[in-house]
């Protein structure tokens, strides 16, 4: 399956999605040191975010955030490209600052389109993820 | 996709030739402003940042600067962690010691550079004052809001890393509050008929309740006395950006952008009219009850930081009295406000009777670890109340009152 949105960061990574279905923050809902989620009560409680896509409505803001995200990048614990139905300025800062991939703008929800553990090549040069299932 | 325009000075810094860590700024913010569909920079005349950066962050960005453009003033220390305090604090060790040691790798480069070492979200207090309809960069929610709403300067709500690279390049996008059209209010808010605003804690809980609200946009006040202090539009505005996410708070007659409200409004009809009643007040104070029988550990006040004038009232208050044993009080100040302070004699006295004076954020202490058998925090700030209670997660309880409250909770025992 071949999905279409924008893109806002430029790269090429393929790797297994994590989908939220509620909006994320770098602060309070990981810790950058391990890379887990860290959401009480969320379904991905406990999940890791290293090397993984991560697929989110929005952001829940936090101005320190894109601090944070670069943090756990240097732990080797960030996800490795991000893709939402709205990239909020925040997260857009936050994919900039480790420079990772981002797209948004896709045709329906992303985070109902994918599901956590699906196999995703991010492909910006041509606006496109590949979905393997 | 919309690109931004740039001028010479910009090309030459985005194509490296004034060294590596601008090159990685302008560069940053070019592709922010691409997403965000800004045309072009403008030049800041102020920024204030947060001094958390990563140190690997702060050294990658300022690589091969060595002056930066504009006045650039420090945010305070986040978390609990003063490198002077801590133990009058009561922060644990471990955590002190991890904290000190990036504090250090940072303030080696701020101080090269010529980062102005206040540790305020009050940067008008400490020589950074930028003038109506200056394009400025600053970080802080309230110090966001006091910016745009009490001076009339334009700052955006950027994160840390756009902010930075800001102060450091001079620039910022041409885009979001920095255009006049996005600087309006929609929302019209009175007191109801008899309402009279009284201590801090009536101005904070209209400024939450309107916040959560309002929720987002730009509001005008149609409701404060023209005689109302620094302090007391400090406490109104603060929370209102930190209920809801609302932009700008206008106030007729007081602020720059709101002679009348037809101005603070464009000319335009607002789209609601909030009338806040006395039970709308109490029911918001209520949000984080005060009780007198209630056993206190901690009391917090400087949220926003404490002016010289609370200072000198607290210090009133305090006259030789001191807390009860095991009972903690910490103001949060920048170290500019305490040399004054200090020279007038009002800090000794609140020292004298147990209170700690720090350059911190009373806001998220919870990023830090608060001191042990710290079950009960009270504060006549709802900017602090919210945040304390969220980030600890319910390990705490917050309470909220006025100042004479918050002391009383203290048990104030004579001072021998």
């Amino acid at each position: 399956m071949r999905i279409k949105g924008k893109s806002l960061n430029n790269g090429k990574v393929r790797g297994k999605a994590l989908v939220f279905d509620v909006p994320f923050s770098f602060i309070g809902d990981m810790c950058p040191d391990t890379g887990t989620v860290t959401m009480s009560g969320h379904p991905l409680f406990g999940e890791s975010l290293k090397d993984k896509i991560l697929v989110i409505p929005t952001s829940r803001g936090g101005t320190i955030a894109p601090f944070i995200a670069y943090h756990a990048q240097k732990n080797n614990v960030a996800p490795t490209a991000i893709l939402c139905n709205n990239a909020d300025t925040i997260t857009l800062e936050c994919a900039l600052t480790i420079d990772i991939p981002i797209m948004d703008g896709f045709e329906e929800d992303i985070t109902r389109l994918l599901v956590s553990g699906d196999e995703l090549e991010v492909n910006t040069n041509n606006n496109c993820i590949e979905v393997f299932r | 996709m919309q690109e931004v325009q740039l001028t010479k000075y910009e090309q030459e810094m985005a194509a490296g030739k004034h060294g590596p860590g601008l090159q990685k700024a302008i560069n940053l913010l070019i592709k922010y402003g691409d997403a965000c569909g800004a045309e072009r920079f403008v030049e800041i005349t102020s920024a204030h940042v947060m001094p958390k950066e990563p140190p690997e962050l702060l050294a990658q960005f300022t690589e091969g600067i060595e002056e930066l453009p504009v006045t650039t003033t420090l945010h305070p220390l986040m978390a609990a962690f003063s490198q002077e305090k801590w133990q009058d604090m009561g922060i644990p060790k471990d955590f002190a010691e991890k904290e000190s040691s990036d504090h250090e790798k940072r303030q080696k480069i701020h101080g090269k550079l010529g980062f102005i070492k206040s540790y305020s979200c009050l940067p008008m207090h400490v020589g950074n004052l930028p003038r109506k309809g200056d394009y400025i960069s600053w970080i802080g929610s309230g110090a966001q809001i006091l910016a745009n709403s009490l001076l009339g300067a334009k700052t955006n709500k950027d994160g840390t890393v756009i902010n930075l690279c800001s102060a450091l390049t001079g620039r910022a996008l041409y885009h979001g509050l920095y255009l006049d059209e996005n600087r309006y209010a929609k929302v019209v808010i009175k007191l109801a008929d008899g309402v009279v605003l009284e201590g801090e804690d009536d101005y904070g809980a209209l400024g939450y309740f309107v916040g959560g609200t309002v929720m987002t946009g730009n509001v005008v006040f149609d409701c404060i006395p023209k005689k109302a202090t620094f302090d007391q539009i400090k406490y109104l505005i603060a929370p209102v950006a930190t209920s809801g996410s609302v932009n700008i708070c206008h106030i007729v007659g007081i602020t720059p952008e709101a002679p009348t409200v037809e101005a603070a409004l464009g000319g335009k009809e607002p789209e609601a009219v909030l009338v806040v009643t006395r039970e709308d007040l109490e029911k918001t104070k209520d949000l984080f009850k005060y009780s007198s029988e209630a056993t206190v550990d901690l009391v917090l006040i400087g949220c926003p930081h404490v002016t010289v004038e609370e200072a000198r009232q607290i210090a009133k208050l305090l006259e030789g009295k001191k807390i009860e044993e095991g009972k903690r009080f910490w103001l949060a100040m920048s170290d500019a406000t305490y040399t004054l302070v200090k020279a007038m004699g009002d800090a000794e006295n609140i020292e004298k009777a147990g209170g700690v004076f720090s350059h911190t954020c009373m806001a998220i202490i919870p990023d830090s670890p608060l001191p042990e058998n710290v079950k009960v925090v009270m504060t006549n700030s709802f900017k602090a109340a919210h945040y304390v209670n969220s980030l600890q997660q319910g390990k705490v309880k917050v309470m909220i009152g006025s100042l004479e409250q918050c002391l009383d909770s203290l048990k104030l025992q004579k001072r021998s």
